[in-house]
């Protein structure tokens, strides 16, 4: 092969890398022959899951609501991110948090955050239909769109709104009365929260959820044309039984994949197959991987590339001692000029923290993370380096260490001009072409 | 809004709605219209010029965050309530307004400025339904849609419905991050934690940034070809570069007129609120001011605990940065074209904890200006009908003065804030 020819095959397995997992990993990019075998290496599931680091359960709700905690399940997360070897796990556990966008602002509670990310990862390559069921209980969730005091007396339609909007069927393919059926069939659950009053009497494990049926709406409803006496499962039920559901959600991964959304007949076709298959999340992503707007040329660097995305890239790259987080939450990012910044504030800064999904429609994407903002702030991620990092000597060398096999010659002739290789580093992660994925 | 002491709103909508039909050229001051993404959909309003030869207006808002304790700002202390209400924390000295109200008494220049005529007090000022969630609340007041916060915020839709992607320079957050406040669905807010403008915040061993950014900038390209992603963003550095440079000139040209010098520091950090206000004097004042500029972090207004020690250094703090502000201004003879508001998510509980206040409800707020009509408006604060959780009820919704603003701004306040929200004349 030429040298081009080559460089385009390097650069399209280092595209599968980066779509079908956090970042690419440099060796593994050099080591793989094609894009199809990289994309079989991406969903091979065979390495054993790793072991998350447990968590203490706090012994009561004053405890439990310390910010820093956090800190540490980052870390460990962000390290899954740059070397786990079940690549297609990551991205999906990703794709499922800002999906289920949950925000820490709100939960203000660790503990419980971390069990819905371990709920996730457990989930995250199988069944959506689980996932759904799961995620609709769990604690974290339940306090974030106000679960916990949606009552037969009370209703709070939040979850029940936004389980249609954002989590299966779509805008449009629902009524107000919907929302309100949906909400009467989600009442009568709520979390054990040591310490507090409300939690008296309840026999659950601490910090579990349960159902108490004096809470529940126990009268029939009418939802999406169905009519019983739903319950949680079963109002999901009647959701996940749409069209709109399996659509809509292959429509999401797909766009998540690829870059760019699919052609309506496409959506429909992967989307009826989800449904059909019993909402297995693993056949989905073997056929979008499969479709060939994947492997398209102008897919390649048609997404724009996250700031947690260029945070793992860089540290695949040039891997650090170690990822400390430090300070998170939303009064931190106050490092002063002169004190040296945490990557826990370089993400703040980026508004881009893990557990800290800005609003329920989850991180932002696409040209919102091309405002002058995001653009100054990417050289804050050099933070993760305390001190000037061991870096290749050579642009080429560079380039490679990133998986960038196609640079520009603007690019390239920009980096090449600066002869300190530790700054090049900073010219690398400011690039145009790292901007992109 | 019967009982309410607002004028009937007598501001013709004509005023503002004139504007609207002055489209801009497409080109202005070099930016087109979609090099940042698509152009402004269709039904998006064109962007609005302001009349030839003049400046913008500037709208800045003063975000004190936590929820500020209304009963501590605008303080009814002739209220036989008051001092049954706040017997540890009750202020003995307030700075009266009217023989009823007085303002704290750290907040000397604020006072000053409303014998002067040019701050309204807005009192009862809140939206139904307050859960008394700092999220939740602080949400509603960034999107201006309460119990259904959508994903742009109130000044982001005035920016997508005026300058587009076209002046990443029109909006400006003085604050660590980017306000939810200014995230538009197709437009750019900029945002500044200190003096440096548009700067990163690079690691000591990579050694000068200046010189960095500059190499940066030579990714840019304006005449890149914008078929592919990577041509997009070359145009978006070659924009943001050219802020970066407009931006520095403005922060960092003539001392202010005041002879006050900037504040160099981070406020963000160990910094104060009059450093931020020190900034947002320099933007305001600058030959092309932004239309917007956003002040957040400028200390921690949820006071549950620490009451006594913590509200007159805020308040102080505030004063004299409102001060610098207003000052600047003055000298630099735009009082006219500059309006400062007050936000925060909500009051506090009119019943002290010993130490401190909890979370309440509605809260006085602040409009202040050349073009104000100083004096008190809204329900009188009263401590006679607190509601069921022993707090303040509110009697003008928050998006009355976001729309008497947008109104002001020259904007249709409808498209951003919705229906039934009339701009009211005490700003003209």
């Amino acid at each position: 092969m030429t040298r081009s020819a080559t460089a385009r095959q390097r650069a399209a397995v280092a595209h599968v890398f980066r779509r079908l997992s956090m970042g690419p990993q440099p060796d593994l990019v050099l080591a793989t022959a094609d894009p199809h075998a990289a994309i079989a290496r991406a969903l091979d599931l065979g390495a054993p899951a790793a072991v998350p680091p447990p968590m203490t359960a706090p012994p009561n709700y004053d405890s439990a609501r310390v910010v820093s905690a956090i800190a540490e399940p980052i870390a460990w997360w962000i390290g899954q991110m740059r070397t786990s070897p079940r690549l297609i796990e990551e991205r999906l556990i990703w794709f499922w948090h800002d999906h289920f966008a949950t925000g820490l602002q709100k939960v203000q509670i660790p503990y419980l955050m971390w069990q819905q990310h371990l709920l996730i990862r457990q989930h995250a390559t199988g069944n959506f239909a689980t996932l759904l069921k799961a995620i609709s209980r769990d604690p974290a969730m339940l306090v974030y769109l106000d679960g916990v005091t949606n009552t037969a007396r009370e209703r709070n339609e939040n979850f029940g709104r936004e389980a249609m909007e954002l989590f299966t069927l779509g805008r449009g393919n629902y009524t107000e009365q919907d929302v309100v059926a949906a909400a009467r069939s989600f009442t009568g659950w709520v979390v054990n929260v040591p310490g507090r009053p409300a939690s008296r009497g309840l026999t659950n494990a601490p910090w579990t959820s349960t159902f108490v049926p004096a809470r529940f709406d126990a009268a029939p409803k009418t939802l999406l044309g169905a009519t019983a006496n739903l319950d949680l499962d079963g109002a999901l039920d009647v959701l996940l039984a749409q069209d709109a559901t399996g659509i809509r959600i292959a429509t999401k991964l797909y766009t998540e994949l690829v870059g760019t959304p699919p052609p309506d007949k496409t959506a429909r076709r992967l989307g009826r197959g989800f449904r059909d298959g019993g909402y297995e999340i693993m056949p989905l992503v073997a056929a979008i991987t499969a479709e060939p707007a994947f492997l398209a040329a102008d897919a390649i660097g048609a997404k724009v590339r996250s700031p947690v995305e260029k945070l793992v890239g860089l540290t695949q790259a040039i891997p650090p001692a170690s990822v400390a987080v430090g300070k998170v939450g939303p009064r931190a990012g106050s490092g002063s000029a002169a004190g040296r910044l945490g990557l826990g504030d370089v993400l703040r800064t980026l508004d881009y923290v893990p557990f800290f999904a800005p609003n329920v429609a989850g991180f932002p994407k696409g040209t919102a993370l091309l405002g002058p903002h995001q653009f100054v702030h990417a050289f804050d991620l050099l933070a993760v380096y305390p001190s000037a990092p061991a870096v290749p000597a050579t642009v080429d060398g560079l380039f490679t260490r990133f998986a960038l096999h196609e640079v520009g010659d603007r690019t390239r002739a920009v980096v090449k001009r600066e002869p300190d290789p530790t700054r090049r580093l900073a010219l690398v992660v400011s690039a145009p072409e790292y901007a992109v994925t | 809004m019967s009982g309410i002491r607002f004028a009937e709103p007598d501001v013709s909508r004509r005023r503002f709605l004139a504007g609207v039909g002055t489209v801009a050229s497409a080109v202005v001051a070099g930016y087109t219209l979609d090099v940042w993404g698509r152009p402004l959909a269709a039904g998006a309003a064109a962007p609005v010029a302001s009349p030839k030869g003049t400046r913008h207006r500037t709208l800045v808002i003063v975000e004190l965050a936590g929820g500020n304790d209304t009963l501590d700002t605008v303080i009814p202390y002739a209220d036989p309530a008051y001092h049954r209400l706040r017997p540890t924390l009750g202020v003995e000295a307030p700075i009266d307004l009217d023989g009823s109200v007085g303002l704290h008494p750290s907040l000397v220049k604020l006072g000053e400025r409303y014998r002067a005529g040019t701050v309204a007090v807005v009192e009862g000022v809140g939206y139904p339904d307050n859960d008394l969630s700092h999220f939740a609340s602080l949400a509603n007041w960034w999107t201006a849609q309460p119990g259904a916060p959508g994903t742009t915020g109130w000044l982001g839709r005035y920016l997508d419905a005026t300058v587009g992607y076209e002046d990443p320079l029109a909006g400006v957050v003085v604050g660590p991050r980017p306000s939810p406040a200014l995230v538009g669905a197709r437009s750019f807010a900029t945002s500044i934690s200190d003096a440096g403008g548009l700067a990163p915040r690079v690691p000591a061993w990579l050694g000068n940034s200046h010189d960095l950014l500059d190499a940066w900038a030579h990714f840019g390209d304006r005449q890149a070809d914008r078929r592919a992603l990577t041509g997009r963003v070359r145009q978006a550095v070659a924009l943001t570069d050219d802020a970066r440079v407009k931006l520095g000139r403005a922060l960092g040209g003539p001392a202010p007129a005041d002879g006050a010098a900037l504040g160099a520091a981070a406020y963000g950090g160990g910094g104060t609120a009059e450093q931020a206000f020190a900034v947002a004097a320099r933007l305001v004042t600058a030959a092309r001011p932004p239309r917007l500029v956003y002040l957040t972090n400028l200390g921690d207004y949820d006071t549950h605990q620490g009451h006594a020690q913590r509200r007159p250094a805020l308040l102080g703090d505030l004063d004299a940065g409102l001060d610098r502000l207003l000052s600047a201004v003055d000298t630099a003879g735009v009082a006219d074209r500059v309006l400062v508001m007050t936000a925060s998510e909500f009051g506090r509980r009119a019943q002290e904890n010993g130490s401190g206040t909890d979370h309440g409800n509605a809260a006085a707020h602040f409009v202040i200006g050349g073009r104000v009509h100083g004096g008190r408006y809204g329900p009188p604060t009263s401590l006679a009908n607190l509601d069921a959780r022993g707090n303040l009820p509110f009697g003008v919704d928050f998006r009355t003065l976001y729309a008497t603003a947008l109104a002001w701004l020259d904007a249709d306040p409808e498209a951003i804030v919705g229906k039934g929200f009339a701009p009211q004349p005490f700003v003209t």
